[in-house]
């Protein structure tokens, strides 16, 4: 009998089966369930809908405050008490709320309540993240999330496995968000992709901390994909360890298990990499835009918002000056991170270089919250999304790139090559 | 015929099918009703379907489509209601979005994964869908397709009327916990 890969064994062993065959639709427990202030209380009106005022265990139901924290309207300002209030009602344990904030995944991994060999859900799309820690994570509806709250349980259809081989030798100034980048150049975004796990490994992959294998998760969702994936290993153990809200094995893929395809890449040949703006597969070399104007630059979003990324700011920002035409806004991914790069004195480094630092939040990301993109801006952004009107006006352009490039663009006015500093 | 059994026309797709334009932007925030829903159901895959019941009228059973239908990563519900509400049972494609899968399931219509279909179809052929060979038939050329298997719980999502009502009955009498 061929062996399993590891979303495939996640998935078996969550339902009580042995194996599970891709295609095949499963019922399977489900280890945590993570909602937030935008969704959070439609999916506890559902959940009343089915009959149920209790969630099915009130440590793992976990409700953050981030997409409208704090509130820059009245009217988010009540959305946000309803929130609160509901939330207290159902005696929920863990309720990040403004003052211990943070982006939904970024509080999910770093407090430790998505493990290994698990399976989570939330209401929000990049929930693929949790795959940093060898979780398979999950977006779903309000319907389901609500159904997972009553019953700790969900379906899914076993997704085929696709599996990334990363060797190679990561070079200077070159991160996970590059490799994202490059993959969706050469993958798109409607390609092969589209409702597959994708499995992260090999010798480039076990050389990233784990901020980013959250990044590479992170955009498995923009690349179609069902869940991304990257086994445990030391790192994970020594990363959960002081956080981890329960017990969990080590679980990785068979060397005889099947995958729909495998893709080979050396990071080697890998350089920054930036999408230009509406479509994020049209994926280019930093090279071919060095020299481009823009006028706001943005770091944060559940993508680029950690501690390794800001001390890639700091390193690049540090006793220098951003170039008076960019608007430079930070925005860390939870209280957590916020205070770790105030203790190592980025913080300090970055306002002095001209950098506006703004409370943990989504932010501009999704185009709703501070710092959002007016018409004729031209934003170059470490954040994962850059559609039209993604971040606020639809006259707007948005690029993608790594903190790096952000970083050094942000010295010179200009699209940057952070290896030429 | 077993309720097993289905027959009846099909659609089939020329390109990628877009959940935008199965439900265009100006009903996003309509209420859920498949009758409501389906009025302009389609409307901006073709022309000839930007009428009010223009595609509920031509009588279609089945979609046929290729890669990735209803995808472009919209998650509103309209784009299943609207089709059950336009008389669809059942759509067959070689891959469906992730988002609108977990939709038709939780509504109960079947989305089911066949490869290539489309290249034995044309719209208006009379198919025949038995979900107990898992085979769909084209009944103009004989020609026969496997399906990938419907798990049980589909079809029962389907009889209690939506995913919502099939968990609140098994939470009623106690048998959540055994969905496998
Ligand atoms: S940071 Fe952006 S992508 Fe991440 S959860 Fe918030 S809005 Fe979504």
């Amino acid at each position: 009998m061929a062996g399993m890969t590891i979303t495939e064994k996640i998935m078996a062993y969550n339902s009580g089966r042995d194996k599970v065959k891709p295609g095949e639709l499963v019922w399977t427990d489900v280890f945590s369930v993570m909602t937030m202030d935008y969704l959070g209380k439609s999916t506890f009106k559902s959940l009343h809908e089915l009959g149920k005022t209790e969630v099915f265990d009130r440590e793992r139901v976990i409700c953050v405050s981030d997409h409208l924290v704090p509130p820059p309207t009245p009217a988010f300002a009540t959305m946000l008490n309803e929130w609160r209030q509901v939330v207290k009602e159902h005696n929920i344990k863990y309720f990040y709320d403004l003052g211990r904030q943070g982006i939904a995944h970024q509080i999910m991994v770093e407090n430790g309540h998505v493990l290994p060999g698990k399976i989570s859900v939330g209401t929000d799309s990049h929930a693929n993240t949790y795959g940093a820690v060898g979780a398979v994570g999950n977006a779903v509806s309000v319907t389901d999330a609500a159904v997972a709250m009553a019953i700790g349980k969900c379906w899914f259809r076993v997704p085929e496995s696709v599996k990334f081989h990363i060797t190679g030798k990561w070079q200077p100034y070159v991160m996970a968000k590059d490799l994202s980048l490059h993959i969706m150049g050469m993958m798109h975004w409607n390609g092969h992709l589209i409702y597959k796990a994708l499995e992260y490994a090999g010798p480039a992959i076990e050389a990233l901390d784990i901020a980013g294998r959250m990044t590479l998760c992170n955009m498995t969702v923009d690349l179609g994909a069902k869940n991304g994936i990257i086994a445990p290993d030391q790192k994970t153990i020594d990363y959960l360890r002081p956080v981890q809200k329960g017990n969990w094995e080590m679980i990785a893929s068979d060397p005889d298990a099947h995958y729909d395809a495998v893709y080979e890449v050396d990071v080697t040949n890998i350089g920054p990499t930036v999408a230009l703006p509406d479509k994020l597969d049209n994926v280019v070399p930093v090279e071919k835009v060095v020299g481009r104007k823009f006028n706001k630059a943005f770091v944060g979003t559940c993508t680029n918002g950690r501690l390794e990324d800001i001390a890639v700011l700091s390193q690049i920002l540090k006793g220098k000056q951003v170039h008076p035409d960019v608007n430079f806004i930070l925005v860390p991914a939870s209280q957590q991170v916020y205070l770790d790069a105030l203790r190592a004195g980025y913080i300090t480094d970055l306002v002095e270089a001209g950098v506006a630092v703004d409370t943990p939040s989504c932010a501009s990301c999704a185009g709703i919250h501070t710092g959002v993109a007016g018409d004729g801006d031209i934003v170059l952004s470490a954040g994962n999304r850059n559609m039209k009107g993604r971040m606020g006006s639809k006259n707007a352009q948005i690029y993608l790139t790594s903190p790096a490039v952000v970083a050094a663009s942000a010295l010179s006015g200009v699209i940057s090559d952070p290896r030429l500093l | 015929m077993s309720d097993k059994i289905i027959r009846g026309k099909c659609w089939v797709a020329s390109g990628y099918v877009m959940a935008y334009d199965i439900v265009v932007q100006k009903f996003w925030t309509d209420p859920i009703d498949k009758a409501l829903n389906s009025k302009f159901i389609m409307s901006g895959v073709s022309p000839e379907f930007d009428k009010e019941n223009a595609f509920k009228d031509a009588g279609y059973t089945f979609i046929v489509a290729g890669h990735n239908f209803a995808g472009g990563g919209k998650s509103i519900e309209h784009v299943v209601t609207g089709l059950m509400g336009a008389g669809i049972k059942a759509v067959f494609a070689d891959s469906f979005s992730r988002l609108q899968f977990r939709n038709a399931t939780n509504y109960g219509l079947p989305f089911i994964t066949v490869k290539d279909l489309v290249s034995i179809c044309q719209t208006g052929d009379e198919l025949e869908f038995n979900m107990e060979t898992n085979t769909v038939k084209n009944l103009r050329t004989g020609e026969t397709r496997e399906t990938a298997p419907l798990a049980p719980f589909v079809l029962e999502v389907a009889e209690a009327g939506g995913l919502v009502e099939f968990v609140k009955q098994k939470i009623a009498d106690g048998t959540a916990h055994m969905l496998r």
